[in-house]
């Protein structure tokens, strides 16, 4: 672990370099923790480094070190943390993945065999970002990999399912982007009107279910109308 | 807001404790002005103010209160007179205000003394510049939009000493620490990172500042896997050309961050505009 000032009132905590779930959960520990110990200003937790935001009136950068360093040295020797698995259903149909095609010929593989694929493998939240809690999920099976979009989009629709490299992704809100998407989700990842705006965190685990078009209408209606439940077991 | 101006919006010191959920910071990207303007109309730090960016906008009051005008100079017309920056002004029932062009400076604070009737999302009324299309979350203001204040009662006139007011010019000097990925940088990278003078592009906004010039024979060093970002990491992008991040910028970023605005300068970052030349100066941290 190494600990280094990140400007005047923050700290980067960070592991080694490399997109790895072991790594990831060790940083969803630190971040748990110092979030439990409600003494920093933010915390930024991405795929094997932990941003901590502390307040200068309150601490040294030395003494914000140290004490990061102490509480973090404390984190593998608690119980297993809280884990929850998110099912989110997706349709992957045609008017939903634009880049469908262009993911099929660049892997070699049909469309059914990239919903499957896509559909039976639980992936990890490593970190939240780019936009209002875009969430970067891992690891695609290698035979998923597909560079981005060599011009990106000016805009990709709410709820859109995308890959990039070995990475896949869901946008929060309709923004910019340049992963290829190949369906889309009647969730609301991002909802401002809840007081935790996001559905996902970094740490939680997530699975796509394929859902047909008329699915997708429905379960959009039951989340305009507020009686959608959202499919979470926890472990 | 009978004309909203260039960009317009609602600003306090922003939402600090959502960044694990991807939610930028926001609030002022002058919080020194910002403060200043609160305190000549007697309101707390936190309380909102009108950042008003380059063009300003046209407003009319309906009812009586007090405001101050603080940050770049846009030339402030009060039913057609000139009015000061920097002290308290009483208002009068459908009194118009005019902004004009700020030819020094990016942006104006207008305080209004009282409780601000505003949207408040996650503790703060600041708009988000990159989720304007979504519901729910302040955003920029727009002709017609009403804003509402109560003013409690007035305070006598207070007047923010001349010698303390920031001077506004074409060309700044920003005081650095070294980022995180400073080590990774060559010497050549380094020195023509601190001895350049950069000018402020055109496509620069609350999200970042990106600067015309690119350092030295610049060879992208290793892929950086996403991390986090604070408001003033100064990012080199693969083209070797500076990003100066600020306070709207997303909360995490993937290109190597070679310094850090100390905080101190970050207001000044929020008053450069466009052709605004800058250049680097390297602090050490204090108390390590």
């Amino acid at each position: 672990m190494k600990i280094r000032p990140f400007g005047e009132s923050a700290l980067l905590v960070s592991l080694e370099n490399t997109i790895d779930p072991v790594v990831n959960e060790r940083i969803v520990r630190f971040y748990r923790k110092l979030k439990s110990s409600g003494e920093f200003t933010f915390l930024t937790p991405a795929y094997c480094s932990l941003t901590v935001g502390f307040d200068r009136t309150k601490f040294t950068i030395a003494q914000a070190t140290e004490h990061v360093k102490t509480l973090c040295e404390h984190t593998d020797d608690l119980a297993e943390t809280e884990s929850r698995k998110i099912t989110i259903p997706v349709c992957y149909s045609p008017s939903f993945a634009p880049d469908m095609e262009e993911v099929a010929k660049h892997t070699g593989l049909s469309s059914e065999k990239i919903i499957e694929l896509h559909s039976q493998t639980t992936f990890r939240v490593f970190m939240l970002g780019f936009v209002a809690g875009f969430s970067y999920l891992g690891t695609l099976p290698d035979a998923l990999h597909c560079p981005r979009k060599k011009t990106p989009r000016k805009s990709v629709a709410k709820g859109s399912v995308g890959l990039a490299g070995l990475q896949t992704g869901i946008y929060p809100v309709t923004a910019p982007g340049g992963w290829q998407i190949i369906g889309r989700t009647p969730l609301n990842m991002f909802d401002p009107a809840r007081p935790q705006p996001n559905l996902v965190f970094a740490g939680d685990e997530v699975q796509f279910r394929p859902i047909s078009p008329d699915e997708f209408k429905l379960i959009a209606i039951k989340v305009d109308t507020g009686i959608y439940e959202t499919e979470i077991e926890y472990a | 807001m009978e004309k909203p101006g260039l960009y317009t919006s609602i600003q306090d010191l922003g939402r600090i404790g959502f960044q694990d959920a991807g939610i930028p910071f926001s609030g002022a990207m002058d919080k020194e002005s910002h403060k200043i303007a609160n305190e000549l109309v007697g309101n707390p730090h936190h309380y909102p103010t009108l950042e008003i960016t380059q063009i300003g906008p046209e407003i009319r009051f309906e009812g009586t209160g007090q405001i101050a005008l603080t940050g770049a100079d846009m030339a402030a017309e009060l039913n057609g007179k000139s009015i000061r920056r920097y002290e308290t002004i009483d208002i009068k029932n459908n009194d118009h205000l005019i902004l004009h062009q700020s030819r020094l400076g990016c942006r104006t604070y207008l305080a209004v003394r009282g409780q601000w009737q505003t949207e408040l999302w996650l503790n703060s009324h600041s708009a988000v510049s990159n989720l304007s299309s979504v519901e729910g979350i302040p955003k920029p203001l727009k002709a017609l939009q009403c804003i509402e204040v109560s003013t409690p009662n007035f305070i006598p006139q207070r007047i923010y000493p001349e010698h303390l007011r920031p001077v506004f010019s074409s060309c700044y000097v920003l005081r650095v620490v070294t980022g995180p990925e400073f080590e990774q940088f060559g010497i050549e990278q380094i020195q023509s990172f601190f001895e350049s003078v950069f000018t402020v592009s055109p496509d620069s906004n609350r999200m970042g500042y990106r600067l015309n010039g690119t350092l030295e024979n610049y060879s992208t060093l290793r892929e950086e896997i996403s991390s986090g970002i604070v408001p003033g990491t100064v990012q080199i992008t693969k083209s070797g050309q500076p990003i100066i991040l600020t306070a709207d910028a997303q909360t995490t970023g993937g290109y190597p961050r070679l310094a850090n605005v100390i905080e101190e300068d970050l207001s000044i970052v929020g008053q450069m505009k466009a052709g605004d030349e800058v250049k680097f100066m390297l602090v050490g941290l204090p108390d390590l």
